[in-house]
């Protein structure tokens, strides 16, 4: 019976994403992601005073505070002055609503329950409503190319408060991927790396490193370090020394360094930015404004490009 | 049937009469090893060390400028209704902190206010760190329209029209400028050099030694009744937790525990407002700010300024914090950066579960420690208690 409940589950979703072909919201591998045009963006739904941190895609249990998430997918959206807005659903299309239905409202401000004029929003897009009523509304959001001045547009429509019968198989089915999502993104079942763009560059950059490492540039360049200033303190600014040469021992000169690193069972970064601020003669270069501020496993990502071309070299370090 | 019924019923019973003594038994610590101790003589105060230089601020360690930062502090004049002073938020009494979730002045503040002892240590002010020194910080709430509402002109004139102020201001700076013919240059200056007379006071605000201090004096020194005598076993056993297991010295390690660092730990956010994206902010706004360290108002002719040169920006800040020192917790509920915890064990319940960061990315990972292990850990987050230092006379 679950098998049949989520099988409807899927048709019904699927069915959405036809109906949405000029965006809208969608369950892709498990994470909801929210389709304007083609910019897409990570889509999740808070309703914190009554479920905490729990993530919902499209319907909500009940009129309550909502929070609603976009975590860019796409980096032009961060340049684009977006807009929302949530209307009571007026199309009588329930959740097969498009935009072609909405465009057909007359007065669309009177339907309008929560409008955001357009506004930039560098890191990540959140809005927050009270829904004062349970029932259906439409979700509207719109992003606004400041090149072309090309408006792209996702509508989603959603149900708050699961007022109506037919719509039960679909609250079991989406309660199931909600709980499967939940699990996965909790890191209960398997954590998988969370989507703000970031972040995952860095981890995408650690795990390549992290397997290419010793194999790869063994025989390619040796990257040494030394601090001047003594042992290293966590939570003191300091400066290091790097020495770079080939595998042949020849020290490499003119090399362009980029300095960058984390620790990779936290997922963060260093909390600073360090640069190679002068390079000293016979491969040794200048690398300031270096800070761990804890201690733990840190993994110092050295990138070394030469007329060569590039290398990765890993300093790992125990704090 | 009778028989099944009394089987059942002494199961529960000798269940729960395990589960009891499990709960009660008195736990013998262990000895601390050489490794622990290390950890822990970092943690002290007696590890603290100089306070920092502040070269921007050439008044930092005048004890005049100290004394006369100190009267401004508690001085409510310097409000748009007279009624509020850096005092009225930053309360002695409480650790410097108000007691609410976001601080109340002529409106509501942003966030929940935090405590301004030890802040001389730290690169960086605030909870978003957009302000990188105990002066620059100061001036804002000057004239932020929820907090004092004033402006840099009206501060001015204030202590124009209080001869001791005016006369103690042109001993520290020179003459104090007429705000009716001065143009904005001076005005800037001036106003600048209330910071730092604010700073300099505020950077007489130190923690005092507390009970955990004295506890790793008596372990250093191997004085075993005098561990006994300062911590019980679940105090211990919570300091083992700390330094161990529970993960809190991953950012509050060092004598003020803590790494003065911008953490996303997955607070939800406050009622009624969209999620705070905290440092990505603060970072752009610090970079910017007139009166930080590049600025004109430093008086670090050099301006050295290696924290702002290597600042750190970018989408892996959305949704962090400075991470708060943990010394004297006692007075300064509620927690988090807009007061979304009321207590200390909803602190260590919101580590323990560690749930996805509703923006960004939670750094936390969840800890599994049971309820008895978030007693013992909050035991010994009591043992940090202890007033605050102020030098500077009342």
């Amino acid at each position: 019976m679950i098998g049949l409940w989520i099988a409807l589950c899927f048709l019904t979703l699927s069915g959405l994403e036809v109906a949405q072909a000029h965006g809208g919201v969608v369950e892709e591998d498990d994470v909801c992601v929210i389709k304007v045009n083609y910019l897409r963006a990570h889509f999740k739904i808070y309703q914190p005073r009554i479920s905490g941190h729990e993530q919902f895609c499209e319907d909500l249990p009940a009129a309550s505070e909502s929070v609603f998430v976009m975590e860019y997918l796409h980096d032009s959206l961060s340049s684009m002055p977006i807009d929302f807005r949530i209307i009571r659903d007026v199309t009588g299309k329930g959740r097969f609503a498009r935009m072609e239905d909405v465009e057909t409202i007359g007065d669309l401000d009177a339907a309008t329950v929560f409008y955001r004029p357009p506004e930039l929003e560098p890191d990540v897009y959140t809005v927050v409503y009270e829904f004062a009523e349970e029932g259906d509304f439409i979700g509207i959001v719109s992003a606004r190319n400041p090149d072309n001045g090309t408006v792209y547009a996702a509508v989603f429509p959603f149900e708050v408060g699961f007022t109506g019968w037919g719509y039960w198989p679909l609250f079991v089915g989406l309660l199931l991927l909600v709980q499967v999502q939940y699990l996965v993104m909790s890191g209960r079942l398997r954590r998988k790396p969370n989507v703000s763009s970031g972040t995952a560059v860095i981890l995408v950059t650690c795990v390549v490193s992290l397997l290419s490492a010793p194999a790869a540039f063994a025989d390619d360049l040796l990257v040494t370090y030394t601090t001047p200033q003594g042992d290293i303190q966590i939570n003191t600014m300091h400066s290091w020394v790097l020495h770079v040469e080939t595998a042949a021992g020849e020290p490499v000169t003119g090399a362009e360094i980029d300095v960058s690193g984390g620790m990779p069972a936290h997922n963060h970064g260093l909390p600073t930015r360090p640069r190679v601020t002068a390079e000293l003669g016979d491969g040794d270069y200048q690398l300031d404004g270096m800070r761990f501020h804890m201690g733990g496993y840190w993994e110092v990502v050295v990138t070394v490009t030469t007329c060569d071309g590039e290398s990765v070299v890993i300093i790992p370090l125990q704090l | 049937m009778m028989s099944w019924v009394l089987r059942i019923g002494a199961a529960i019973l000798l269940a729960a009469t395990i589960i009891l003594w499990w709960q009660s038994r008195p736990v013998q610590p262990a000895d601390w090893t050489d490794a622990e101790i290390a950890t822990l003589r970092t943690l002290t105060l007696a590890s603290l060390p100089e306070l920092p230089p502040d070269a921007t601020n050439s008044v930092a360690d005048d004890p005049v400028a100290a004394e006369f930062g100190r009267q401004l502090f508690f001085d409510p004049r310097f409000s748009a209704n007279g009624g509020i002073s850096c005092a009225t938020c930053h309360q002695p009494i409480r650790g410097f902190t108000d007691g609410l979730p976001k601080g109340q002045a002529i409106g509501t503040s942003r966030r929940n206010t935090p405590s301004i002892v030890g802040t001389a240590y730290s690169p960086w002010l605030y909870w978003d760190g957009r302000r990188d020194s105990q002066w620059s910080q100061a001036l804002s709430p000057l004239e932020d329209p929820a907090e004092h509402g004033s402006n840099r002109k009206d501060i001015l004139g204030v202590l124009a029209a209080d001869e001791a102020y005016a006369a103690t201001y042109a001993e520290l700076f020179g003459p104090l400028p007429d705000v009716a013919t001065a143009d904005a240059d001076e005005i800037d200056h001036a106003f600048a050099n209330v910071g730092k007379s604010l700073a300099a006071f505020e950077r007489t605000l130190l923690p005092t030694k507390a009970g955990f201090d004295d506890y790793v004096a008596a372990v250093v020194a191997g004085d075993r009744q005098r561990e006994d005598e300062l911590f019980n076993a679940d105090e211990v056993q919570g300091l083992r937790l700390f330094i161990g297991k529970a993960n809190c010295t991953q950012c509050h390690n060092g004598p003020l525990l803590t790494n003065n660092e911008f953490h996303n730990t997955g607070l939800l956010n406050f009622p009624g407002d969209v999620p705070d994206v905290g440092r990505a902010r603060g970072v752009d706004e610090v970079i910017s700010d007139p009166f930080n360290c590049r600025g004109a108002f430093s008086d670090d002719p050099g301006r050295s300024c290696p924290e702002l040169d290597f600042a750190r920006t970018g989408v892996e800040l959305v949704g962090a914090f400075r991470t708060p020192s943990l010394r004297n917790l006692e007075n300064t509920a509620p927690y988090m950066h807009a007061g979304q915890l009321e207590t200390l064990a909803e602190v260590l319940e919101h580590y323990n579960i560690a749930a996805d960061a509703m923006i960004g990315h939670n750094e936390a990972l969840p800890l599994g420690l049971n309820q008895r292990e978030l007693r013992q850990l909050e035991a010994f987050l009591h043992t940090l208690a202890a007033p605050v230092a102020m030098p500077v006379a009342e």
